[in-house]
């Protein structure tokens, strides 16, 4: 008799346990996200009413999903991200690695103050560093294009259509290596010394154990802050929309959220952007999926 | 550790989702407590300098109703914001928005009909100022500040590079030479690919009318003959690097102001408070002049900003909140703290007291500035209308025109494509338009 209550505690106990994370999922995560695809099958259309008619939600199908897919623009956002991706996704990984690699080297020096120098512009809040980097950029306030300007060399076009997108992922770039980088050095500190000890008895160079040895089993940390990246990447807006007055090359719908954005406030069509939001969202997923499927197996294989 | 993995991933699919769908956060006014307590509380958004002392004033006067001001941004954020709070049922008593944006505030169903508590204020606007917020009998809103089309001009680089302001467009593209010529890095203005409004204004002058309505039928002539016409002017300007196409008011622009290489603005009566912002060093130096006409003789400016003080229809307090959009609009303690601060009154009274006052800090040592403001400012285009989605033409006209500016295509397709998508735009949204 007494035993019964126990294992019913016990049986309950989980579901306890897992419970505040559950109501937090539902809050913030799932609700927001049935509300997202409830809105977009909504439209704003004209129905009778005061001087010029009212505009009012109605349910309009799947109509907001053929806009958006319809829309070139919506797909040209994606091309810009394709080639913004390009050029910061590459350089944050492999700047980060190169600087975890040089800070765990043994005869590195000053590797606190390093460690240090090279986090903290991701402290720099992004919207900070994009109007800095803007002041940087502009012809009359930029130091690079006076420098240029005084050799007679005229000033550098930053934010010309050339420039643009190296300007932009700079910034990106110059705002997370440090994030990464703490990522990747704190699982190249956790590879157990032996391995090292023995790779120098076989005569292994410094150059060979970082190469065989080190960024293999780094390998699942690379992985990881690809998918960051990658995902950092699908999500760019407050870089582009920081700079955007500066400049002509970038429109209101640069890149996809700016679009999204574009379309919920300034164009005060919400159920349209949260289609295309809804879209963005499964293919994101689709891409981290497919990200992790074809990565699995090598960078994770010989850790399970 | 597969379907933790998983887990993530759709953890970080779902804020993907929350990120792009859910607004930005903006925080909504407090309700507002019914009237039986105390005074009445009035929430109130709006931009510009003159107006916390405006309410300040105002609560002074009116110990039962408390106005609490918040500056939500200009009029874009303001409408946005509005919007979103309308749906959300916590929108603000009263707000800002500026008169092209009142018929889509109207047909999105955020703003309330006052035209019972405003009799008494009627005449205190001349008709088409208060042509500006009425509609069919139905009033929006009272009439703030109004921004009658000047050009704004820095005299001391003008007399510098000896040269006049110019009296129509053919004699301004010459002076716009003029300046290239004595000073090769200094322009006589810049074309903003944003400035939907100032093109507005500039083909209206032209006689364009980009939108009119008759029995809830609409007609858009954003790319309209003359609209071309005056594309292709600034075209003109543009191709022969008489004009510099360039965003207005960033640092940059700002930095080419301070250093005197942009030499004129046209804009409107509010522009001398804008630019003292940005080149307090100038004040003084400039002037206006009468906004340059396309033929000699004519007169006539359109009016390119200003703004309303309106009601919204979520308001429990109607009532008071248009007292204080009366008092706001009327009151000559209102009116001389808006004229301080630059800005051209909307109310007659308060216009006559700005011609009775020193001109703007900017424009200090021009003695005829309010010779030339009153006479623009009686001269405006009556019965000007605006669409039911002039924020769409306004994102639309940018990103166009910025494609044009920067691809070098022609600025007349980037009208005729910012025609298209609004008329589409309505059409989806089920107004009745005519004609192409």
């Amino acid at each position: 008799m007494t035993a019964m209550p126990r294992a019913d505690r016990r049986s309950r106990a989980p579901y306890l346990f897992v419970a505040p994370a559950v109501l937090l999922f539902l809050a913030f995560l799932a609700i927001p996200i049935c509300y997202a695809i409830y809105l977009s099958v909504r439209g704003l259309r004209l129905t009778g009413g005061g001087v010029f008619g009212t505009r009012e939600e109605v349910f309009v199908g799947l109509d907001n999903y053929v806009r958006t897919l319809t829309d070139p623009e919506f797909f040209a956002g994606f091309g810009r991200l394709a080639l913004y991706g390009l050029i910061s996704v590459p350089l944050t990984l492999g700047l980060a690695l190169l600087f975890a690699l040089l800070l765990d080297h043994a005869g590195t020096r000053a590797k606190r103050f390093s460690r240090t120098a090279i986090f903290i512009p991701y402290a720099v809040p992004g919207v900070t560093a994009s109007l800095l980097w803007g002041f940087m950029y502009l012809p009359s306030t930029s130091p690079f294009s006076y420098l240029t300007q005084e050799l007679g060399l005229g000033e550098i076009p930053f934010l010309g259509p050339g420039g643009i997108y190296p300007s932009l992922a700079n910034i990106a770039v110059w705002g997370s290596v440090g994030f990464n980088m703490i990522i990747i050095f704190t699982s190249l500190r956790g590879i157990p010394a032996e391995l090292y000890h023995a790779a120098r008895i076989d005569g292994a160079s410094e150059w060979q154990i970082a190469w065989r040895i080190k960024i293999p089993l780094v390998a699942p940390a690379l992985v990881l802050t690809g998918l960051f990246a990658l995902i950092g990447t699908l999500q760019v807006y407050g870089e582009p929309t920081t700079l955007k007055p500066m400049t002509t090359e970038i429109s209101q719908s640069w890149v996809p959220l700016m679009n999204i954005y574009r379309n919920a406030f300034t164009r005060d069509d919400l159920p349209l952007a949260s289609a295309a939001s809804v879209l963005l969202a499964a293919g994101t997923l689709l891409i981290s999926v497919v990200l992790l499927k074809v990565t699995q197996k090598r960078a994770f294989g010989g850790m399970q | 550790m597969r379907i933790t993995r998983l887990g993530g991933s759709i953890a970080v699919l779902g804020m993907t989702a929350v990120l792009a769908a859910c607004s930005s956060g903006t925080p909504g006014s407090t309700d507002t407590p019914t009237a039986n307590t105390g005074p009445v509380a009035l929430e109130f958004w709006c931009w510009g300098t003159s107006q916390k002392a405006k309410v300040e004033a105002f609560n002074k006067a009116h110990p039962n109703v408390q106005v609490n001001h918040t500056d939500v941004g200009g009029d874009r954020d303001t409408a946005a914001k509005l919007l979103t709070a309308n749906r959300a049922g916590n929108a603000p008593d009263a707000a800002c928005l500026e008169y092209e944006t009142l018929p889509s505030m109207i047909v999105a169903g955020a703003l309330a009909d006052i035209s019972a508590h405003t009799g008494d204020v009627k005449d205190a606007f001349s008709p088409e100022v208060w042509d500006l917020t009425s509609f069919d009998g139905a009033v929006y809103g009272v009439p703030q500040d109004v921004g009658p089309m000047v050009l704004v001009y820095n005299k001391k680089r003008f007399q510098e590079l000896k040269i006049e302001p110019p009296a129509t467009w053919q004699d301004f593209a010459k002076v716009a030479a003029d300046v290239r010529k004595k000073d090769p890095e200094a322009y006589l203005t810049t074309f903003a690919p944003a400035e939907f409004g100032n093109f507005a204004g500039l083909a209206q002058q032209a006689g364009a009318s980009w939108w009119q309505v008759q029995d809830q039928t609409w007609t858009v002539g954003i790319a309209d003959q003359t609209s071309h016409e005056v594309a292709d002017y600034w075209q003109g300007l543009i191709d022969k690097d008489l004009v510099k196409a360039q965003p207005l008011l960033t640092p940059e622009w700002n930095n080419q102001l301070n250093k005197g290489k942009i030499l004129a603005w046209p804009s409107a009566l509010w522009a001398p408070g804008v630019l003292y912002g940005v080149a307090e060093k100038q004040a003084g130096d400039w002037a206006i002049a009468p906004l340059p006409q396309w033929k000699e003789g004519d007169d006539r400016v359109a009016f390119q900003g200003g703004s309303a003080l309106t009601v919204t229809k979520t308001s429990k307090n109607a009532a008071a909140a248009a007292t204080f959009a009366k008092w706001m609009n009327t009151d000559k303690a209102a009116y001389d703290l808006q004229i301080e601060m630059g800005e051209y009154p909307a109310s007659l009274a308060g216009q006559q007291a700005a011609g009775d006052s020193p001109p703007p800090k900017l424009t200090a040592n021009q003695k005829d500035y309010w010779d030339v403001a009153t006479k623009a400012a009686q001269r405006t285009i009556p019965h000007i209308s605006w669409g039911p989605n002039v924020s769409t033409a306004k994102s639309a006209y940018e990103d166009a025109v910025s494609a044009a500016l920067r691809d070098r295509t022609p600025l007349r397709d980037a009208l005729t494509k910012t025609h298209n998508l609004v008329v589409e735009d309505m059409k989806t949204t089920g107004f009745k338009v005519t004609g192409p």
